[in-house]
């Protein structure tokens, strides 16, 4: 009778012993494989990313034009002081604020709306949901057309519509106001559903048990929705309303589509604004300038939102 | 156990191998970015073209032209590669064209990046300046010289969509270089509803606003007036422009270049109160948006009693499938009108229309191949053959001749319209020139400025870009 339990042993070190399979290269490490592998994503990062935005802050500095080509002057902060001096960028600061609260506060509202009653069905939820999706799904630029024609004075659908209901024309797109109003308005209907998504998976994490026990107290439909509902979906809400003002605060295809920025400059957003200098006039130097800005003004207000976000959270 | 650790935390000295890799791919980049950066300053004035053409290849070539979308950009590939090839049936002629909003900035931005997928640019006359300063097209001066019949065109004609600096208007510096040569000539026709205004048009302007108002008022549903008054492009300058010119106003002193002071003068003003005070409300409800496609889309649907457009873009009106004003041709034009602009205090019209140029980033044969198309393009048998094709040439044979006037019931305003033209400025910095004046015309348009002061900020930031030239830092603001 043999010991089997040498024999096992034997086997695993005869096993150990065996070289690794061939078809792998001996020189290619782990390491220098998970290197080869995030190099190509590495690369065109750097190449679609990090260099322009590294480009651009040099160009910043500069007197720098596209299409004049020549050597671009170091003038230091000359365009950043431009810029913030400038009254034409606080105009078109002033406008993208009213856009931005309008257009994200409109949607904010009406998206948790909408996520809150489709939550307290049972039945077609899903159809539903797919449904409020669609326009989300469109390209801005489709959106924009699409709503030029509705919005047109003279043939426009809606001004039909409030025609047969003996209303007048609105002159939608050529008026101050108005188009303002009209820019907030076709925001929303595209990106409402945007909010009712992230504040319908908010609304569908709330446990259950919250609202029996609230039920047993016998509290009040607004009672549950004061203090458990809302308290518990206001952080996920929060952060939509960062994803759409970050998208907001740099607007350009509606307004490109929509209005041009008219009546006059009255609907020119900051972006737009950017698009014009760095494009009509070729002053890549200021254009970049701009962009820098704009970023930094985003970056600054992300950070003190999200800090109020943690503290949210912490409490 | 060892695959784990391995794939664990990057050590000090790996993490300092991939921040160097990364450095090094981040200075390549740089590096491959800037390649050519270097000799940016030594193109910085047009290259000439050589006076003769050069051998021409035999081998298959397409020759290439950028133009905004519209019918004449569809009509000219259709004449050229119907015409052209029976000369070089190696060649063939694709005209790609980009929204009109987007043409300038298509062109340019290829321009920058010193490479561009045309040949020939076709070019707004007043884009000229921008790219001959930037050293974007060729210089074809002697290639004109040797190969062109000057005399065969109104000396203006020729200026306007080649020379630089600009022509004074009406005329042609002979010692001046060229760097185009005319493509489609085009200005403003007024349309007019002979049913409604009468068969004869208004000879002046104020007497064409007195005939609109009465039209307007004896036929509800009809707005006395349709005009250009978009902010894009460049369709609210060039309406303000043709009233300014027409009430004997100017846009600069370009010898001095003052603008301040000359477009807001007693004239400019009077311009602007004619034109926001009297011609707008006599436009339809909301139209403070509308450029060519929409005027013509309220002529056709008899929605206007006098309207103006371009030329170029006036066939459609006697097309029966988009016209609500008779099933035919001759229906339609029992109903519609072509005439030259009124007169008033100056018989001034816009000069509209493009010029052909060749990019000076197209291969060296393309560049030949583009040579001999414009010479091919400027014969007088060929002109005639554009001006039957639906095209609007700039020869004075070809203007004249029946199988221009023959062709559209506007050609003869074109031909009586050419001693009339002003063109705007064809300065390099004409794009920005001409948004603060679109943008300005449009907020007077709409109630957003009052028209005094929309002139006075016309003219003043006008005068800003023109004098930023030594201003450190925030251009183009």
């Amino acid at each position: 009778m043999s010991d089997p339990v040498p024999l096992r042993t034997d086997a695993v070190q005869v096993a150990s012993a065996t070289p690794p399979a061939p078809g792998r290269s001996r020189r290619l490490s782990d390491r220098g494989l998970a290197v080869a592998f995030i190099s190509p994503a590495l690369l065109l990062l750097l190449a679609m990313s990090v260099f322009p935005l590294l480009w651009a802050l040099y160009l910043s500095f500069t007197d720098y034009s596209a299409t004049r080509g020549g050597p671009a002057h170091f003038i230091g902060f000359g365009n950043y002081t431009a810029i913030l001096k400038s009254a034409q960028v606080h105009q078109r600061a002033l406008t993208t604020l009213i856009y931005v609260v309008g257009a994200v506060g409109l949607q904010t509202v009406l998206g948790f709306a909408i996520a809150y009653l489709i939550s307290r069905r049972t039945h077609g939820r899903g159809l539903l949901t797919t449904l409020f999706l669609v326009p989300m799904m469109l390209s801005p630029v489709v959106v924009g057309l699409f709503w030029r024609f509705m919005l047109d004075a003279q043939f426009g659908v809606i001004n039909s519509m409030l025609g047969s209901l003996g209303l007048g024309q609105v002159e939608w797109l050529t008026r101050q106001r108005t188009a303002l109003i009209s820019l907030i308005v076709v925001d929303t209907w595209q990106w409402t559903p945007f909010i009712m998504l992230i504040a319908l998976a908010g609304l569908t994490a709330v446990p259950k048990y919250l609202y029996e026990a609230a039920s047993i107290d016998r509290a009040s439909e607004w009672f549950r929705f004061r203090t458990i509902t809302l308290p518990l979906v206001w952080p996920l809400l929060l952060i939509a309303v960062l994803f759409r003002a970050i998208e907001a605060f740099r607007l350009f295809d509606l307004v490109y589509i929509l209005t041009s920025g008219g009546p006059g400059v009255s609907t020119e957003t900051l972006s737009f604004h950017v698009y014009k200098v760095a494009f009509l006039g070729f002053n890549t130097g200021t254009a970049s300038a701009y962009g820098i800005l704009m970023v930094l003004v985003v970056i600054v207000l992300t950070q003190l939102y999200l800090r109020y976000l943690n503290k949210l959270k912490e409490g | 156990m060892r695959y784990p650790q391995r794939m664990g935390r990057i050590s000090v000295s790996g993490r300092k191998v991939l921040l160097a890799t990364a450095a090094m791919l981040l200075v390549t980049t740089t590096v491959a970015a800037c390649g050519d950066g270097q000799d940016d300053g030594a193109k910085a004035s047009a290259p000439k073209a050589p006076a003769a053409i050069p051998e021409l290849t035999k081998d298959p070539l397409t020759l290439s032209f950028i133009w905004f979308d519209w019918p004449p950009a569809h009509a000219l590939e259709a004449f050229a590669n119907a015409e052209y090839k029976k000369e070089r049936p190696n060649a063939t002629i694709k005209v790609n064209t980009v929204p009109n909003a987007n043409w300038h900035d298509a062109m340019f931005t290829q321009f920058a990046a010193r490479k561009t997928d045309f040949d020939i640019a076709i070019l707004d006359s007043q884009h000229i300046g921008e790219a001959v300063t930037n050293g974007n097209i060729l210089d074809i001066t002697d290639f004109v010289k040797n190969n062109i019949d000057v005399k065969a065109y109104n000396p203006y004609l020729l200026a306007a969509y080649g020379q630089f600096p600009q022509a004074e208007t009406g005329k042609r510096d002979e010692n001046a270089s060229l760097y185009g040569l005319p493509l489609l000539g085009d200005t403003w026709t007024m349309i007019y509803r002979k049913d409604l205004i009468g068969d004869k048009p208004p000879q002046t302007w104020d007497q064409m606003i007195s005939v609109a108002e009465r039209c307007q008022a004896d036929n509800p549903g009809v707005s006395g007036l349709a005009f250009h008054q978009a902010n894009g492009s460049d369709a609210a300058a060039v309406t303000y422009n043709t009233v300014n010119g027409v009430y004997g106003g100017n846009l600069w002193d370009a010898k001095t270049r003052k603008i301040e002071g000359v477009l807001n003068d007693a004239a400019g003003q009077e311009a602007m109160d004619v034109l926001v005070n009297k011609m707008k409300p006599l436009t339809a409800k909301g139209s403070g948006n509308w450029f060519i496609d929409e005027v013509n889309a309220a002529v056709a649907q008899g929605k206007a009693c006098i309207a103006f457009n371009w030329i170029a873009a006036s066939g459609g009106l006697l097309d029966p499938k988009q016209s609500t004003l008779g099933t035919t041709r001759e229906q339609i034009l029992d109903k519609l009108g072509f005439a030259t602009l009124p007169s008033q205090k100056t018989n001034l019209v816009p000069l509209g229309g493009m010029g052909m140029h060749v990019s000076a980033y197209s291969s060296t044969a393309n560049q030949a191949e583009a040579l001999n198309f414009m010479k091919w393009f400027e014969r007088a048998d060929i002109q005639k053959k554009w001006a039957a094709a639906g095209g609007v040439p700039s020869r004075t044979d070809a203007l004249e001749s029946p199988e221009f006037l023959n062709a559209g019931p506007f050609n003869q305003v074109y031909t009586d319209s050419v001693p009339r033209m002003r063109d705007m400025w064809n300065v390099p910095e004409y794009a920005r020139l001409v948004d603060i004046e679109n943008t300005n015309v449009n907020a007077a348009l709409n109630g957003a400025k009052k028209p005094k002061d929309a002139l006075d900020d016309i003219a003043k930031e006008q005068q800003g870009v023109l004098d930023s030239s030594s201003r450190k830092g925030g251009g183009g603001l």
